[in-house]
């Protein structure tokens, strides 16, 4: 599934990305690579998604996230 | 002569320019580099005697080809003409900060490590073992807090360490990492050591991998086609991603036995419950910037007193040299021109400082990161980041301060679309007369004036954001937000004062210069040795233009009142007023400058000279023409390039004109 798909509190595992070179390098460069696990603070419609993955607190705007797979883990 | 040079480098929020301020102080200069737009920040400092020149590079996430700032980054390092290079990371969020190391890694250059940010990381509960990273690094590395004045020891210590064994680093484990990827032996085995100077085989084909446009060209270059095509087909998007995986395998490996976490994951904070707030998170960014810019005035008030004790000056000035038998022209040259110059810019002055303040403070604390959260929506149809939001709403009080507060976004084009922007904005010396003029003319239908200046406000910066917008935000950079919101931090105030100041005197040479200059002109055009005003220059040239200008709507009074807007609002009811009731027109700017004199019989002159027409296409001129002369200066200041600072000033002269041609056109179908 879409990683905007995603409820708030969910916890999921990055399993691919698509996209230009510019947004693989900066999705990578900011810790989202196949395989790292996140979890989503917020989704809010018209706001960027927040996750948590890597140490760190991450905004993702929403048409920008179309390229990144996720799939659910439950705890 | 400096005993070495020193060059930053590090993401976004791991606190580079807290510590290159606290290092240089006033020492530093900022300038472009060769050929581009984009900020070059050098300063020097001495330590146990020896000076040393100190570079903060503009990259942004990565040593990428994403952006002129990468491009520019990897470029200086390769050249060798940092001695050693200082890498950032972000103690409290180490795993993803450690990103830049892992992508710099190969470049054949000393370095050493500093991992910021120490206090954050312990109130998280993070426990880091420096001495097993350094280990694993072969590099020096330091634990500090560059807000904290005593952590500056560890960083010279390692900083010397670096310098005196040009330490680098251990690659090897990196190496293996990659080693596992599709084609790295193939690509690797066609480079040599110095295929392009500076970087290593390594380094050449990992970028390879990842398609680096700048790098593949370079080695289509240098390779035979044979070489080239045998090599450039690994470089794809798998390639990208598998070698991102492999950087941060190394890293967690780097951190496994390293990093000792005692308290379980952050969870948002009481303050960012509500700035993430579904409801409350606009509410909340627009108070904290109003009170951002109230606040803004407390440090401010001081030097604005300072300009009004020069402004009360004058006149015992003026006497003085009366008293003295000095000719007249003199005394109106050192008080209408000069002190009174001074007195502007040193108010005006006021303001930037408090601006520049508050704002680099909510920066440095992470407030301007969750603005930039809450608006990214909203502004991303102007093609702008969320941080954008900041300026605009700091110009409905001082476009200037709109201008020193688009510093904060990072992206250069953003920033002259952003700073063009704030000047549709009306300032609060445009409220001050826009109101009054409507009421004169327009009695109880002034509201409704208001109310269509706002909506032409918002209707010229959809326009603006798409005339501008083309040339200066590429499609590239159209991108929405990738962010981090990092911790809230303490500031150190030492380090922003310092950078404060050195701002504020920096604009206060660039705007002395120009309002001089200005005043200077006016005061020529409208001295006339004596009282009558038919002989100034001034009264000739506008019976000479009013042609024209009466087909744009305005009587040639207006027209001058307009031009002189440009200089300051504030003056343009002063000069409106010496024009009609035909005082001394010398003494008429002068005074309009200091926003005072206005003929006590102004509304019966004006209603018994102007038509309702006439007034509507002056009072739309006025307020979407250029804010001020020191808006101007401020803006050059910020986005370094005469060229873009000329055509937003020559297209807000002329929209405002047209803007006030078609107000005149409404007016006359009304009226």
């Amino acid at each position: 599934m879409k990683l905007k798909e995603l409820k708030e509190n969910s916890e999921a595992v990055v399993t691919g990305l698509d996209g230009d070179p510019r947004f693989i390098g900066r999705i990578t460069s900011i810790g989202l690579t196949p395989g790292s696990s996140l979890s989503v603070i917020k989704n809010d419609r018209n706001r960027p998604v927040l996750i948590y993955a890597r140490d760190t607190m991450i905004a993702l705007n929403r048409k920008e996230c179309e390229g990144i797979e996720v799939s659910e883990v439950r705890a | 002569m400096s005993a070495a040079t020193i060059a930053l480098l590090g993401q976004p929020n791991s606190g580079k320019s807290t510590l290159f301020n606290a290092l240089t102080g006033l020492h530093q200069h900022v300038g472009n580099w060769p050929g581009k737009t984009v900020e070059k920040k050098e300063g020097t400092f001495t330590h146990n005697g020896k000076s040393y020149s100190i570079a903060d590079l503009p990259g942004s996430y990565s040593m990428s080809a994403n952006s002129d700032e990468e491009v520019i980054t990897r470029d200086f390092i390769a050249s060798g003409k940092a001695d050693v290079v200082c890498i950032l990371a972000d103690s409290s969020q180490l795993e993803r900060s450690l990103f830049m190391l892992a992508d710099f890694a190969g470049m054949d250059v000393p370095c050493f490590l500093i991992l910021n940010m120490a206090d954050v990381a312990k109130d998280q509960g993070k426990y880091i073992n420096v001495s097993a990273i350094e280990k694993k690094l072969g590099i020096p590395v330091a634990l500090i807090s560059a807000n904290d004045k005593n952590s500056y020891e560890k960083f010279y210590d390692v900083f010397e360490r670096a310098v005196k064994e040009k330490t680098k680093l251990n690659v090897s484990a990196l190496e293996k990492e990659y080693e596992s990827l599709n084609g790295y032996d193939e690509i690797k085995s066609s480079l040599e050591d110095n295929t392009i100077e500076g970087y290593s085989p390594m380094w050449l084909t990992v970028k390879t991998l990842e398609n680096d446009k700048v790098i593949t060209a370079k080695l289509r270059e240098k390779l035979s086609n044979e070489d080239f095509n045998r090599i450039s087909r690994y470089s794809d998007t798998k390639g990208a991603i598998a070698a991102g995986e492999s950087k941060f395998r190394w890293i967690d490996d780097i951190l496994k036995d390293a990093v000792n976490v005692t308290k379980t994951r952050a969870t948002l904070g009481k303050l960012d419950r509500i700035y993430t707030h579904r409801f409350w998170g606009k509410p909340a960014v627009v108070l904290t910037v109003i009170l951002g810019l109230v606040g803004s005035f407390i440090p401010a008030l001081p030097v604005m007193g300072l300009g009004s004790l020069v402004d009360a000056l004058k006149v015992a000035v003026s006497e003085m040299l009366a008293g003295a038998g000095y000719p007249d022209f003199i005394n109106q040259i050192l008080c209408n021109v000069i002190l009174q110059s001074m007195s502007f810019v040193i108010k005006m002055l006021g303001f930037v400082f408090g601006v520049t303040l508050v704002f680099g403070l909510l920066e440095e604390v992470g407030v301007m990161a969750r603005i930039s959260y809450v608006f990214d929506n909203t502004m991303s149809k102007l093609g702008l980041q969320g941080k954008s939001v900041m300026p605009f709403l700091v110009s409905f009080g001082c476009t200037m301060g709109g201008a020193a507060g688009s510093r904060v976004i990072d992206n250069w084009g953003q920033k002259v679309l952003t700073v063009a922007l704030t000047w549709a904005v009306p300032c609060g010396a445009t409220w001050a007369i826009i109101p009054m003029l409507s009421s004169i003319f327009f009695g109880s239908a002034a509201p409704v004036v208001i109310i269509a200046i706002l909506l032409v406000m918002i209707l010229h910066m959809w326009i603006t954001a798409k005339v501008f917008g083309r040339n200066l935000v590429k499609s590239e950079d159209k991108f929405g937000m990738i962010m981090e919101l990092p911790p809230y931090h303490k500031p150190k105030w030492g380090a922003l004062f310092r950078y404060v100041f050195g701002r504020t005197k920096d604009t206060f040479f660039r705007v002395t210069k120009v309002v001089l200059l200005v005043c200077g002109i006016f005061w020529l055009l409208s001295y006339s040795g004596s009282d009558s005003y038919d002989s100034t220059l001034l009264y000739k040239l506008g019976i000479a233009i009013e042609p024209f200008t009466k087909l744009l709507g305005m009587p040639w009074q207006l027209f001058i009142a307009f031009v002189a807007s440009s200089v300051g609002k504030e003056g343009a009811i002063g000069v409106i007023s010496a024009l009609y009731s035909g005082t001394s027109y010398a003494q008429g700017f002068n005074e309009a400058m200091s926003g005072g004199a206005v003929a006590a019989n102004l509304n019966e002159l004006l209603l018994a000279n102007v038509s309702r027409p006439e007034a509507l296409a002056f009072i739309f001129a006025i307020t979407f023409n250029m804010p001020c002369i020191v808006a101007l200066a401020a803006t050059y200041q910020e986005i370094h390039s005469v060229k873009w600072t000329a055509k937003i000033a020559a297209y807000y002269t002329l929209s405002a004109l047209l803007i006030g041609f078609i107000a005149y056109h409404v007016g006359l179908l009304i009226w």
